[in-house]
């Protein structure tokens, strides 16, 4: 099984058991890694009986086949697991080290189940796999815990949660090699849950790839690619993923004061030309990534990784916060906690708006960078309003009588991207199988950058078709596992023909997207089983009712509705959102069906 | 009813194909995917003059009244859409490539733009070269591995995201037959220049 390790490891807490076995390999063919393999042991793992901060849930830890093969960004890796925050199929993935350090310690997969009674960190080395006591590093920063723990960028790597996630924030993330994160849909409280402070990884071997000449011929024509692009070879590497704080806003698509409007009259204090010019230390890479859209960022109380647009944006544009700085700051305080920045900073705006609309006794209102810092303080340790905004936007806005403005999709904040000015967006948000996400498609390439070419981004009809292939190639990138910037200059034809030098498994474009198809299947199937409905396929009131009052969006509201039923129907589901017989045979899923009758 | 917009989009390439001259007054076609229904020029319009009644809906899988107005290549455009992860199909007869289609088995571009963008583009052929089940099958395979394939001496069938990208590749493939004709007129010794190209006859 060259491209994979062809090994799981297998650890319950509960009992102390280490176990490792194969890899199934027709498994591996249908769902590659990463994202598809994630889902497909979850659905075994974890029914909906199970409460995700219990100890029947699980923590997948997965890799790729072409993770660690030195292709261009094949860093990466992903967790699966059910979500504390929204009670559906969870993934999140990240870069750094840690991904491409796991497959070399020779696993495909890392299973973490049951729960520790008292704080344990893991040790995956060459010579074995130890459970180790962890009181001494209990309640310690990210920062601090992963120095401890002697993180070494190309040889030992640390990953582990921070305050947040031992205190079951539900919007904790599980931090890797310091400040990189699995952040969304709190994967950190489940790790918490577990009283698993941290797994520390030493690999050795790199993984075999069947056709070498063929692969270094698609590392070659990649390099190139990703050079000849000016997104990969000037923008991300010399602005970030700010870069497009302006063109967002220019367009009115930049969410502001928690969606109440569609522009953001200090957009350029915040955007990533400012985030250069004043704040910028360096750019950094993870391993093997030509792009460096990594910032080094300096305040005179923090230097560290970050922030990334989307940060900025919830930190800034959501909280109608212009102090650059501050939302530097506030990045770093979420990364040294472990908290999700996108939720920490849409809930402070829930908090905001709340309080503004007299519902909320707090003093929270747009504009208070202020408070950032001591807030995002008290969400990591639990104290105070602290304790309520910690459980994301939705459960606060139930709360204090105002569900509707949690900005959210079936519990999980939405991104920087406003879908009354991108209507494929919104339809992206909508059927997100984690809630709202960004990155489960890339609807900003085709309605704003033009990527691979641009399209009509106020058209509905035949939206639909896009959004469908750009999920389905979301999940196969997710699956390989890469970094989706990759495909901003590089087409996915290239990673399929990729796949197949390094397994020797013939995928053609086609095959790799059906890959992501199955997944993206899978995981409707998953939440179908935990009883979520085409109810919960939708966006806030706001957004399908309110219309943008000025600028370039003027006048429009989502347009969910008749996008979602041609959405299903070229799914091949049914008008309640289940995939139909004859597409799940298609996909090779059918014996899945009868857990969704 | 077809939006619009989408009709704007039918209008644009059309347009854009004719003037180029990858297209006599009558010729080619082009397609859009939405589900599993497919839009596409109505037989017998002229691409550089599409009217809103010129588009026909049809489905994807079967037939319905909309083949009775639909080109000619229905069938290619169908299949490709049932084998391929393709949103949009543009297919026209350009001049330059189709005659280097009549002597050669693929079409392997020597000049940079087309060296990047597509590798290599392989030609096949069908006794009947139009509107039959083999020719649309064969087609269909082929573009599961090349986002542009050439039908020998009748003309390419690209395919894309968007109509936008489709005639991206058809137009680059155009000027790239035009640069190796211009090349052989000059008839002198080809200086490589670009790394690896001896594994592009192996894309």
């Amino acid at each position: 099984m060259d491209g994979w390790a062809g090994k799981i490891l297998d650890i319950d807490l509960s009992s102390g058991s280490i176990k490792t076995y194969p890899l199934d390999e027709k498994i591996a063919r249908l769902f590659v890694g990463g994202r598809g393999l994630g889902a497909r042991l979850l659905w075994e793992e974890v029914g909906p009986e199970v409460d995700p901060l219990s100890s029947g849930n699980v923590l997948i830890f997965t890799t790729g086949p072409l993770t660690a093969t030195g292709y261009q960004t094949s860093n990466r890796f992903s967790v699966s697991t059910k979500s504390p925050l929204t009670g559906t199929v969870l993934d999140a993935n990240s870069g750094g080290y840690w991904g491409m350090q796991f497959k070399k310690a020779g696993y495909d997969a890392l299973i973490v189940r049951g729960r520790s009674e008292k704080p344990i960190f893991i040790e995956i080395k060459s010579t074995g796999v130890t459970i180790n006591d962890a009181q001494q590093l209990w309640g310690k920063r990210v920062l601090e815990t992963t120095k401890a723990l002697g993180q070494n960028d190309n040889k030992r790597n640390v990953l582990c949660i921070g305050p947040a996630g031992e205190n079951l924030s539900r919007i904790a993330a599980i931090m890797n090699d310091g400040q990189r994160s699995l952040a969304r849909g709190g994967p950190g409280a489940v790790m918490g849950s577990k009283n698993l402070k941290a797994i520390v990884v030493e690999g050795k071997q790199r993984p075999g790839i069947v056709d070498e000449e063929r692969f270094k011929f698609m590392l070659y024509e990649t390099r190139k690619l990703l050079r000849a692009s000016p997104l990969t070879s000037q923008a991300l590497p010399e602005f970030g993923t700010s870069v497009v704080m302006n063109i967002v806003n220019n367009i009115g698509a930049l969410p502001t004061r928690n969606f109440m409007q569609s522009q953001f009259e200090h957009a350029e204090e915040i955007s990533g030309e400012a985030l250069t010019d004043k704040y910028l230390v360096k750019n950094s890479a993870c391993w093997a990534c030509p792009i460096g859209c990594t910032r080094i960022s300096k305040t005179e109380k923090v230097e560290g990784e970050g922030p990334e647009y989307e940060t900025t944006w919830a930190f800034g544009a959501q909280c109608g916060i212009d102090d650059l700085a501050a939302i530097i700051e506030a990045n770093a305080i979420c990364n040294d906690l472990g908290m999700d920045t996108i939720s920490a900073g849409s809930t402070i705006a829930c908090a905001m708006e709340l309080t503004e609309k007299g519902l909320l006794d707090s003093d929270l209102r747009f504009g208070r960078a202020d408070l950032l810092a001591a807030t995002l303080e008290d969400m990591g340790y639990r104290r105070g309003l602290g304790n309520d905004l910690t459980e994301g936007s939705l459960r606060l806005g139930k709360k204090y009588g105002a569900p509707e403005l949690s900005m959210s999709v079936k519990g999980l904040e939405m991104p920087a991207y406003d879908p009354r000015g991108m209507q494929g967006q919104g339809l992206l948000y909508a059927t997100s199988n984690r809630g709202a996400c960004h990155m489960r498609g890339n609807m900003l390439g085709l309605e704003v950058l033009g990527l691979p070419k641009l399209i009509d981004r106020f058209q509905v009809q035949g939206k639909s078709s896009y959004v469908i292939l750009h999920q389905n190639v979301a999940a196969a990138i997710d699956s390989l596992v890469i970094c989706k910037f990759t495909n901003m200059g590089v087409a996915e034809e290239y990673f399929a023909r990729t796949l197949t030098a390094v397994t020797g498994v013939k995928y053609t474009t086609g095959d790799l997207i059906k890959v992501g198809e199955r997944v993206w299947n899978l995981e409707r199937l998953y939440n179908l089983r935990e009883g979520f409905t085409r109810a919960d396929d939708t966006l806030p009131p706001r957004l399908l009712n309110e219309a943008v009052v000025d600028g370039p969006s003027k006048g429009w509201v989502s347009k969910l509705e008749p996008m979602l039923s041609e959405y299903y129907r070229a799914r091949g589901w049914d008008l309640n959102g289940v995939p139909r017989p004859q597409k799940l045979a298609d996909l090779e899923l059918a014996d899945l069906r009868e857990a969704v009758r | 009813m077809i939006d619009e917009r989408i009709y704007q989009q039918f209008r644009e390439i059309g347009r854009d194909l004719y003037v180029q001259g990858l297209v006599s007054s009558h010729g080619g076609n082009i397609s859009i995917r939405v589900g599993d229904r497919v839009i596409i020029k109505r037989r017998g319009a002229m691409l550089g003059r599409l009217k809103p009644h010129d588009l026909v809906e049809t489905s994807i899988e079967k037939n319905d009244s909309g083949v009775a107005l639909a080109s000619t290549e229905l069938l290619a455009h169908r299949m490709i859409y049932q084998m391929t992860p393709a949103l949009a199909v543009v297919h026209c007869h350009p001049r330059t490539a189709i005659a280097f289609s009549l002597s050669r088995d693929e079409i392997v571009p020597i000049d940079n733009e087309a060296s990047y963008l597509l590798k290599k583009v392989p030609v096949i052929w069908e006794e009947f070269a139009s509107g039959t089940p083999e020719m649309a099958q064969n087609l269909a395979k082929t573009l599961q591995q090349y986002k542009i394939v050439f039908l020998r001496g009748h003309g390419s069938f690209a395919i894309g995201q968007t109509l936008d990208e489709a005639f991206h590749w058809t137009s680059t493939l155009e000027e790239s037959c035009q640069i190796a004709l211009y090349a052989k007129l000059i008839n002198e010794p080809f200086v490589e220049y670009r790394g690896m190209s001896e594994a592009y006859n192996k894309w």
